[in-house]
């Protein structure tokens, strides 16, 4: 583990502590709300004292910000597929996958919407996929072919052998609105192509 | 160490990390199916702050003068992934060694996205 990164926990452990010891005297009634405010209106009071607190400020959030980059970054590098060649190591982000995923929605006419979420783990890689199917949709062949699809460009695209999951969860099926509009149209027009129909009515 | 150091008779002949990062960045560009070289928190900051030569290549320079290049891609879509990753290794390799004669340890790509093309 690198030195910044255990610093980081260390620092954040001891200000958690702080703040957890402060409850736990204010608490007890030994730290009274007049004492808090007697030491912010000293700490206020003198220049000096209002600098070396914002610095303090600026420094923490400084702190924060790398430790976070720190930690996000670690969670980033983990979420991925990885695979040596010769010259070196080919990390593909789970990320990547997933936008690989989300165009076949383009592909398939009847996907109106896909969310995956892709998972790389022992069993190989799993597939998870939310879809909003338009409603003319038949939905155990389109899955089916979904998964087959999916499938076969991941195999191809990332050129892995490992074995891949694809679990789909249809969550809606939307109506189509440019075929219900159309429909609406077609009536309309039905109607309007006969003329003085409304008349006889009373 | 943040530069390649060598010595001949005339002088000291320094290359920044952020040449070595450059070459990769253009030799990495150069390759069908690569979008754009992706980008890290640092890098997107000073993009917006408008510095454009920013690139989030992460160059390492070992004590006995080995480098280490870490490149984040954005791949097109369609594309075979393994094969633009090996193209681009190839191609980075080359030009590094061909411009700097600098003896490449590890190119490591790291595909952090997919967009089309």
């Amino acid at each position: 583990m690198r030195f910044f990164t255990v610093l980081g926990i260390v620092f954040y452990a001891v200000m958690i502590m702080v703040i957890g010891l402060a409850l736990i005297v204010f608490a007890f009634n030994l730290l009274l709300p007049a004492d808090i405010n007697n030491l912010l209106s000293y700490a206020q009071s003198s220049n000096h004292s209002r600098v070396v607190i914002g610095l303090s400020g600026a420094l923490l959030i400084l702190i924060s910000f790398s430790f976070a980059q720190v930690i996000l970054g670690k969670f980033q590098r983990e979420k991925t597929i990885a695979f040596t060649t010769s010259s070196g190591q080919v990390t593909i982000s789970l990320s990547a996958v997933e936008d690989l995923i989300r165009r076949l929605a383009g592909i398939i006419p009847e996907v109106k919407e896909l969310r995956p979420n892709v998972v790389a783990n022992k069993k190989g890689i799993i597939v998870e996929m939310r879809v909003v199917l338009r409603s003319e949709a038949n939905i155990p062949e389109l899955t089916g072919r979904l998964q087959d699809i999916t499938k076969t460009r991941i195999q191809e695209v990332l050129g892995v052998d490992e074995q891949i999951i694809i679990r789909i969860h249809v969550a809606k099926i939307a109506h189509d609105e440019k075929d219900s509009r159309k429909k609406k149209d077609f009536e309309h027009d039905e109607r309007s192509t006969i003329p003085f129909s409304g008349y006889g009515r009373a | 160490m943040n530069r390649d150091e060598s010595r001949n008779e005339l002088g000291i002949l320094r290359i920044h990390k952020n040449v070595i990062a450059s070459i990769s960045s253009i030799a990495a560009s150069e390759i069908e199916g690569v979008k754009r070289v992706g980008r890290d928190l640092k890098s997107g900051l000073l993009a917006i702050l408008g510095k454009k030569s920013s690139s989030a290549i992460k160059v390492e320079i070992s004590k006995i003068e080995e480098v280490k290049v870490e490149i984040p891609l954005i791949i097109q879509y369609g594309y075979n992934i393994p094969e633009i990753a090996n193209r681009v290794q190839e191609n980075v390799r080359q030009a590094l060694e061909k411009m700097s004669n600098l003896s490449i340890k590890e190119i490591n790509v790291n595909v952090q996205g997919i967009e089309r093309g």
